[in-house]
């Protein structure tokens, strides 16, 4: 398996004076980071080589833990708007998560995006979940339309976050929001529940880059949010391998928890080993000493 | 039309089949569209934890929920420290049934149980016959709202004379089962709980205080069958099993024989012997017929003669009322005896074509025949 390339681009200026994430500063990360995929220099190449240009992309957002700890409307619309700049058509663009409920309680406002962007549950009326259940590996579930019959390719723009059970929650059990039943596949610190869901084919076969809003980063007590153990980390992280990227997270979460003084998952028995898991099956690099993680700051 | 078709048809047909015409939902598998209707009751049986954590004392899983988390049933939500149930009085399939299609054979032959059920399940078993309402959450199917008293009068007004708490898993909607059941009795009624046995001590204990007969799905007889395709253990369940057969409450016990995955017949025996040395030899046995379904469709239907032969070693090893399920106009559905060898009451599927019971004693021979049968 070839080397994993991670890019995490930071901004000391990413919030406004009022505490919320700038768009024109997170624009510009998301052009770093799509840049920094590559040789770093073009970003409109960056785009073209991930997407067609007639793609329907659904972005994959977390919305579960509210306005304090979700990704954000002002990232996701930020990439959707940057994405509509590069080559993408915006109708083609779709925010999306389970529930409406789940989208309004962390600021969105469903089918209101901007330029034709569209915002939407799995839950609005005329989409719900595919009556067909998918078995796979471990794994028996229904699959939100919008993964499998509205979008041709997939980005997960996760929050990243501690999870009490899985140990780490971003981009790959980002897709336990796409399925009906997501509740069952919790045992066992999920693993190899988040590996098998994203081994399956209506994820796997549209999933094209993860990208991780670690604008704050809960890194305890987690997956809701506490104001004590929350970091303003001010980054985005990007990659083309998802197991690689969420690795990258699971060791920023490490990072925090150590200057916090506070034991590693592992000591706390719930590591997220579905990553090893997942690097068994082949989805990506796990091990550190496989990643390339390139940083740079954006002003 | 295969049953799931025929479900799915007759749902969106807007069928409404029995119940005093409440909607019946049946199994709808919602679009999601009209947006969730879940309740917002105090669960029972959690603790709280500090900065906003739970934990569910309900179940074996002992979950433990951080704010906004869900148990592993879908149904029980964390809400800033408090745990709620989201499915008090949110009926997704009611119905009235023949008692003898949950079963229970010893339980008021012939009549019809008001039946009840909402969206959720504590475990997952690969081979669920309804997972279309239990294996999801509930925003996902439609259901209407029916409170405890309201579900007392409609069984009443149907002329059940019982509740049954069945077709999902009841434990998940305990507080519901619970305050309907106090209501039923106080209009006495019968109140009937179909479960997988997956409930902690306390809360059982509380439950059989208000019902009158539980049965129990003994789905096999090994941790290793349990791990692999229920999701859960087997240790809980046979301690219900125990703690039910010590209550003042009927049981009756369903095992499911899949075809090469629990039908192996020393385990069977072994299981046998256990029912007899922990629940006595007069709790009535169902072996019944595995039809595939759900996540386990590449096995056959179980063969009848493999259901005989578990039937012949449960009568061997001295239980008295044993039955084979699922399989219309079998001998083995009939009771029979154990005194005399007369038939007692004679099934058709889920009708009953003849009693030969008085005042719970065989006709013939006199021998009294455990159950409630008034």
């Amino acid at each position: 398996m070839v080397r994993a390339r991670v890019v995490v681009v930071r901004s000391p200026n990413a919030w406004t004076t009022a505490g919320d994430p700038d768009p024109a500063v997170v624009t510009r990360m998301f052009g770093r980071g799509f840049a920094l995929l590559g040789d770093g220099a073009d970003e409109r190449s960056a785009a073209a080589a991930l997407f067609r240009p007639d793609d329907r992309v659904g972005i994959k957002i977390n919305t579960i833990g509210g306005r304090a700890i979700s990704t954000r409307p002002e990232v996701a619309l930020s990439l959707a708007g940057w994405l509509a700049g590069n080559g993408l058509a915006a109708k083609n663009l779709f925010i999306w998560d389970r529930t409406t409920r789940e989208l309004r309680g962390a600021g969105y406002a469903p089918a209101a995006g901007p330029d034709g962007v569209r915002i939407f549950g799995t839950d609005t009326d005329g989409v719900g979940y595919g009556t067909d259940l998918v078995s796979h590996l471990g794994v028996g579930s229904l699959f939100s339309k919008i993964q499998t019959e509205f979008a041709t390719a997939s980005i997960s723009l996760a929050i990243l976050k501690d999870h009490g059970l899985a140990g780490v929650t971003a981009g790959m059990k980002n897709y336990f929001g796409a399925i009906h039943n997501p509740n069952k596949y919790h045992d066992s610190h999920c693993d190899p529940f988040v590996a098998e869901v994203f081994d399956s084919p209506p994820v796997k076969s549209r999933h094209r880059l993860t990208i991780l809003d670690a604008l704050v980063v809960q890194f305890h007590k987690g997956p809701s949010y506490h104001a004590r153990w929350a970091n303003k980390f001010g980054g985005l992280v990007f990659s083309l391998d998802p197991v690689a990227a969420d690795a990258v997270g699971w060791a920023l979460i490490e990072r925090l928890r150590a200057a916090a003084g506070l034991p590693t998952l592992r000591d706390e028995d719930r590591a997220p080993d579905y990553l090893l898991t997942a690097e068994k099956m082949g989805l990506g690099r796990a091990d550190p000493a496989s990643i390339d993680t390139v940083e740079e700051t954006v002003a | 039309m295969n049953r799931r078709g025929f479900l799915r048809g007759a749902a969106g047909a807007g069928l409404a089949i029995g119940a005093g015409g409440l909607p019946s939902f049946g199994r709808r598998l919602a679009a999601a569209n009209a947006g969730p209707n879940l309740s917002r009751v105090e669960a029972r049986y959690y603790v709280k934890h500090p900065d906003r954590e739970i934990e569910c004392k309900l179940c074996p899983r002992l979950c433990k929920l951080g704010d906004k988390e869900r148990g592993y049933c879908g149904v029980r939500e964390n809400d800033g420290g408090t745990y709620y149930t989201l499915v008090y009085g949110k009926v997704c399939s009611a119905n009235v049934d023949p008692i003898e299609k949950k079963p229970f054979f010893h339980v008021l032959p012939g009549t019809t149980a008001f039946s009840l059920a909402t969206a959720g399940c504590n475990v997952n078993c690969k081979f669920c016959q309804n997972w279309e309402i239990a294996q999801v959450r509930p925003e996902q199917v439609e259901a209407f709202d029916l409170a405890p008293e309201a579900a007392a009068a409609r069984a009443a007004g149907s002329g059940c004379p019982s509740i049954a708490y069945t077709y999902t898993e009841p434990t998940v909607f305990y507080e519901y089962m619970y305050d309907t059941a106090v209501r039923a009795k106080g209009r006495r009624l019968r109140n009937l709980v179909v479960t997988g046995g997956h409930i902690n001590p306390e809360p059982l204990t509380d439950l059989l205080a208000v019902v009158d007969a539980v049965k129990v799905d003994l789905k096999g007889f090994s941790e290793e069958f349990y791990s692999e395709y229920v999701r859960g253990k087997l240790k809980p369940v046979l301690e219900t099993i125990r703690t039910v057969a010590k209550s003042k409450a009927w049981l009756e016990i369903v095992a499911l024989i899949i075809p090469t995955l629990n039908d192996g017949l020393p385990q069977i025996r072994e299981m046998c012997r256990w029912i007899k040395g922990e629940a006595g030899d007069s709790v009535p046995v169902h072996f019944t017929r595995f039809q595939p379904m759900y996540l386990v469709k590449n096995l056959p239907p179980t063969p009848v003669s493999t259901l005989e032969a578990a039937r012949n070693i449960a009568l061997e090893e001295g239980l008295r009322f044993v039955y084979v399920g699922n399989v219309p106009g079998h001998e083995g559905g009939n009771t029979y005896c154990p005194g005399c060898g007369q038939a007692l009451i004679t099934r058709a599927g889920y009708s009953i074509e003849t009693v030969r019971l008085k005042k719970g004693k065989c006709t013939a021979c006199g021998t009294p025949i455990p159950g409630i049968w008034s």
